[in-house]
């Protein structure tokens, strides 16, 4: 059916484009403003193009900062994805009231403020005298977040797994919920064992709700901050240092406003850039789900 | 391919106060087309799922081919199924599809190949075989998802969940015959579940008409047209279904409204119904003859269904005695308002307490 | 004066769309999938205002008018109750805005609800009832509405056969004493003469003829128009620059009947009904469906003499134009 341009909906989008323009378009745009001036005082500005941005790229603590980034997004997804299905699944193959009662205390540690779940792990993990740190230490396994890197990061990690894993099972449950049942005896009369019914029935209808899953995690674990920032630090050294620290830590403690400007305004872009890869990769598959 | 014997299947939802089936005897010859028919909630649905192997009987029996299969599972019992809508794996292209039972099986992927053409062909898919199954139009999704079903060789039945419920009139007629053609040719045992009596009675060999979980009568598409055991199976078979009039037995001889209608030879005198096709009777104005029977009627309704030459055919609504009639007639104009009914006596059925009685005119064969 | 008027109505055809759906009749709106009879019951009832063009009620112009402000209410193809309200507060809803006492709409729920046999029902909510009993209570809620205009898109295609064929005749009495404007949108070509007084083929958007469901019938004035009103289609051959048709009921057995045209088709396949025989067959490469009386068995590809009478055949031009007269 044909579709008619309706110029009235413009004025119901106007009030929109407004707050947006106030909330976000104004204060990135002072970001790009600072990122190109070398500011001294209120009256003594350079413009200096893009030296920041060179300055920032060249920085080998930028470089290490954005690997470390990508290492752990790369792992919270890789971890969290799959958890969150496998979850899931086990949740739809027990319908019922148990699946209700899963769901809610699922959906607890989503509720946890940022800051409080970096409080209650770096207690619960604490060799000395939290139940985890003091659980895993008296099996003989070197454990420490503060001083052990490795230890540092499957801290983090299982902190994030903690806190999110859940969003993806709830997620993938309503996908998976909404397979009608026709399709799994179809796959069981084709003679489809369990990997093929998960392969070819509910991955393709979980597509849409997956996408959504993905660029969630990825865009929030991008800009994790407040949970490393309580439990490590940033340390043991720069271990845990990721760009969200590395920024506040050039804007805030040393007040360098301008390679932190276009440290911004790159940080920004590559978010954007990735989730934009990462989306379309996906819709060019088709419109499956 | 296989035969179906099924013996006093019974299921009954857990929860549920009331067997969803109850006592059902099934018998379906290798190569048959049949047809479970009924409304919503008669149970053909469960009936077919026993089928199926999706559910298990509480009790009872079912063989495929003389073997107990009651116990083993829809996979083992080696049957495909086409569902309402078109069953099809999104992410697969029409070819996968079509061949991944035999792919799932462990064919070969040439001979799988080899096979998936073969039926392709029979269901004049050919063309589409490399397109994504999203670009398909729902006539072409319910036609591949008809092929997977018939792509393994070995299949032993093909169940139909009301396979044609969602697509309009039009399509109907071409899905139909394209599944016939393909029954027809591979010799397939169908079993078709459906509420629609047109496709019931086009599609199948026999058909078993469903009530409250109990087969109330199998049959051929005419026997049940023609001979339905009971009154229920008389009005739902039929569109509108079988006129019933009230009569009496009197003497041997049918009676209605003081005139006797027709000899009843061997029933016992008592109350009963009288049943007619809608076109096994005709309106007049006059009295074709003193002798014939007629039954005096008024007429309420009046509605063109189509016209030949310049003949309309229409369906007429009859009052008699605060029973409503339909009878199919064609004609020039409506007749008048009072007028008379004369009902082919040789093909009418009777009932009493709703059981068909047996008459010696009927035609028996099946 | 509550006959409903499209005038120039953009509903993306060709063609804009101009009609008037009469008053005291039920329109039936014939038309396949997406021939643009949902958009147009959506235009009509005003859920969908942005399409080009004029729509007249007894109100005057409601062109721009959303739902609210129309007097049309509009039954759909799901089944569309408040869950939360009982069978009688969902048939009483629609009349709090008409300012009517307490009794007047305790009465006018007690005749509706007996008009379609839910009276033993009201106090039940919507999830407790079947589906055909769900769809009477959304048409007595329609009914309850002070509307001209009754528009209903496919409003019986969920349901059971034989519970569809009930409430159809249901239907028509009920609104035979009405005098409401209806609208009835369907694809099965028995609705037309079932139910309308008017019929209003629609194909690709367009509105291609209308008329009393007979009169299209013996003179479609296209092709698609005469495909429309048989089910299944018309069968087509073309002889002498022109493209014919014939209605699958209009054909018989050669030997049964003297028709003046005669056709030899190879058989390719049988379906019967109890009472007729669908005979699937080829003509010319056509793929051609004869409806014969009766039960009858013939040999698979077999050739078989079928005729028809030269008035019941249609006759059209090549570009699928007017009827010449046959």
């Amino acid at each position: 059916m044909q579709r008619r341009a309706d110029n009235r909906a413009w004025f119901a989008v106007a009030p929109v484009v407004v707050v947006v323009a106030f909330t976000a378009i104004v204060p990135l745009m002072t970001v790009v403003n600072y990122s190109v001036q070398d500011i001294f005082d209120v009256d003594t500005r350079l413009f200096i193009g893009f030296d920041f941005y060179r300055e920032t790229l060249r920085d080998p603590r930028f470089a290490q900062a954005l690997l470390r980034q990508l290492a752990f997004s790369a792992l919270v997804l890789a971890i969290e994805i799959p958890l969150g299905i496998w979850i899931a699944r086990a949740l739809v193959r027990n319908q019922g009231k148990s699946a209700t009662g899963f769901l809610i205390l699922l959906s607890v540690p989503l509720l946890v403020p940022w800051n409080v779940v970096g409080t209650i792990w770096q207690i619960y993990a604490r060799p000395d005298i939290g139940l985890l740190g003091a659980a895993v230490t008296a099996l003989g396994i070197p454990y420490n977040y503060a001083s052990n890197v490795l230890s540092a990061w499957v801290t983090l990690l299982a902190m994030d797994v903690w806190h999110w894993t859940s969003l993806v099972a709830l997620l993938s449950f309503a996908g998976l919920s909404a397979i009608s049942p026709a399709y799994y005896q179809a796959a069981t009369l084709d003679g489809a064992n369990a990997w093929q019914t998960f392969r070819h029935v509910e991955l393709p209808h979980l597509k849409a709700v997956l996408t959504i899953a993905v660029l969630l995690r990825l865009m929030d674990s991008l800009m994790i901050y407040t949970e490393p920032f309580v439990l490590t630090g940033g340390g043991p050294g720069n271990s845990t240092t990721f760009l969200s620290q590395y920024l506040t830590t050039m804007a805030v403690g040393q007040f360098d406003l301008g390679p932190a400007a276009a440290f911004s305004v790159l940080y920004f872009l590559m978010i954007l850039l990735l989730c934009w890869l990462f989306y379309t990769s996906v819709m060019r598959g088709g419109d499956d789900g | 391919m296989a035969s179906i014997q099924a013996r006093d299947l019974r299921y009954t939802y857990r929860g549920a106060t009331a067997p969803s089936v109850s006592g059902a005897d099934l018998d379906i010859e290798d190569g048959e087309a049949h047809a479970l028919l009924g409304a919503s909630g008669a149970g053909k649905t469960t009936l077919l799922n026993l089928l199926a192997g999706l559910f298990f009987p509480d009790s009872g029996q079912l063989k495929l081919n003389g073997e107990d299969v009651s116990e083993r599972s829809g996979r083992e019992r080696n049957i495909a199924q086409v569902f309402q809508f078109p069953v099809l794996y999104p992410a697969m292209n029409v070819r996968e599809n079509l061949a991944f039972p035999l792919r799932a099986r462990g064919w070969r992927k040439a001979n799988a190949l080899a096979r998936v053409k073969e039926v392709a062909t029979l269901l004049d898919v050919t063309a589409l075989l490399h397109q994504r199954v999203q670009r398909l139009s729902l006539f072409e999704k319910q036609l591949v998802a008809i092929g997977r079903a018939l792509v393994r060789p070995d299949v032993s039945v093909v169940l139909l969940d009301e396979p044609l419920t969602a697509v309009e009139p039009s399509i109907k007629w071409r899905l139909r015959a394209a599944l016939k053609t393909v029954q027809r040719e591979l010799g397939l045992t169908m079993v078709y579940v459906t509420h629609d009596q047109v496709e019931a009675l086009t599609f199948a060999d026999r058909i078993s008409m469903l009530m409250d979980g109990r087969i109330l009568q199998t049959g051929s598409p005419q026997r049940l047209y023609e001979q339905p055991h009971t009154a229920v199976v008389a009005t739902f078979i039929g569109s509108p279904g079988m006129n019933l009039v009230s009569a009496q037995v009197r003497d041997q001889w049918f009676v209605v409204a003081g005139q006797l209608l027709a000899p009843a030879p061997g029933v016992s005198d008592g109350v009963c119904q009288i049943g007619f096709r809608p076109e096994w009777a005709h309106v007049r104005v006059d009295r074709e003859s003193d002798e014939q029977f007629a039954l005096p009627v008024n007429l309420t309704g009046w509605r063109a269904m189509g016209a030949v030459g310049n003949r309309t055919d229409a369906l007429l609504t009859l009052d008699h005695g605060g029973e409503t009639l339909f009878v199919h007639q064609s004609g020039d104009e409506p007749p008048p308002p009072q007028c008379r009914l004369y009902i082919d006596t040789a093909r009418m059925v009777a009932y009493r307490n709703g059981v068909l009685l047996a008459r010696p005119t009927g035609n028996d064969a099946a | 004066m509550r006959s409903m008027i499209v005038q120039d109505l953009d509903l993306g055809g060709r063609q804009p769309v101009s009609h008037e759906f009469r008053r005291g009749c039920i329109n039936v709106v014939l038309g396949r999938n997406r021939s643009g009879k949902t958009r147009l019951a959506r235009v009509l009832s005003g859920l969908e205002t942005s399409a080009p063009g004029t729509v007249v009620c007894s109100d005057g112009d409601v062109s721009g008018a959303d739902a609210r402000e129309r007097r049309v209410a509009l039954v759909y193809q799901a089944f569309v109750n408040y869950p939360n309200l009982t069978v009688a507060e969902n048939i009483a809803s629609p009349m709090r805005a008409q300012g009517l006492s307490n009794s007047e709409r305790e009465q006018r729920v007690q005749d509706l609800s007996a008009r379609l046999r839910i009276a033993d029902l009201l106090q039940r909510f919507p999830h407790e009832l079947s589906g055909g009993q769900q769809q009477r209570v959304a048409i007595a809620r329609a009914l309850a509405q002070d509307a001209g205009v009754l528009v209903m898109d496919e409003p019986l295609v969920n349901l059971d056969y034989k519970l569809r064929e009930e409430l159809e005749m249901e239907l028509r009495a009920l609104l035979a004493d009405t005098d409401l404007t209806v609208i009835y949108n369907t694809s099965d070509p028995r609705d037309a003469f079932k139910l309308g007084d008017e019929v209003v083929l629609m194909a690709e958007h367009e509105i291609i003829q209308s008329g009393t469901p007979l009169e299209v019938y013996r003179n479609p004035h296209s092709l698609t128009a005469a495909s429309l009103m048989s089910d299944p289609g018309v069968n087509v051959w073309s002889e002498e620059q022109s493209l014919r048709a014939v209605r699958p009921e209009h054909l018989t057995l050669d030997s049964e009947r003297i028709g003046d045209i005669r056709f030899e088709v190879v058989l390719t396949g049988l379906e019967t009904n109890g009472s007729e025989t669908f005979v699937h067959c080829s003509y010319q490469d056509n793929e051609w469906v004869a409806r014969l009386g009766g039960m009858r068995h013939f040999e698979m590809d077999s050739t078989l003499a079928l005729a028809a009478a030269s008035g019941d055949v249609l006759q059209f031009a090549r570009m699928d134009a007017a009827r010449e007269h046959a």
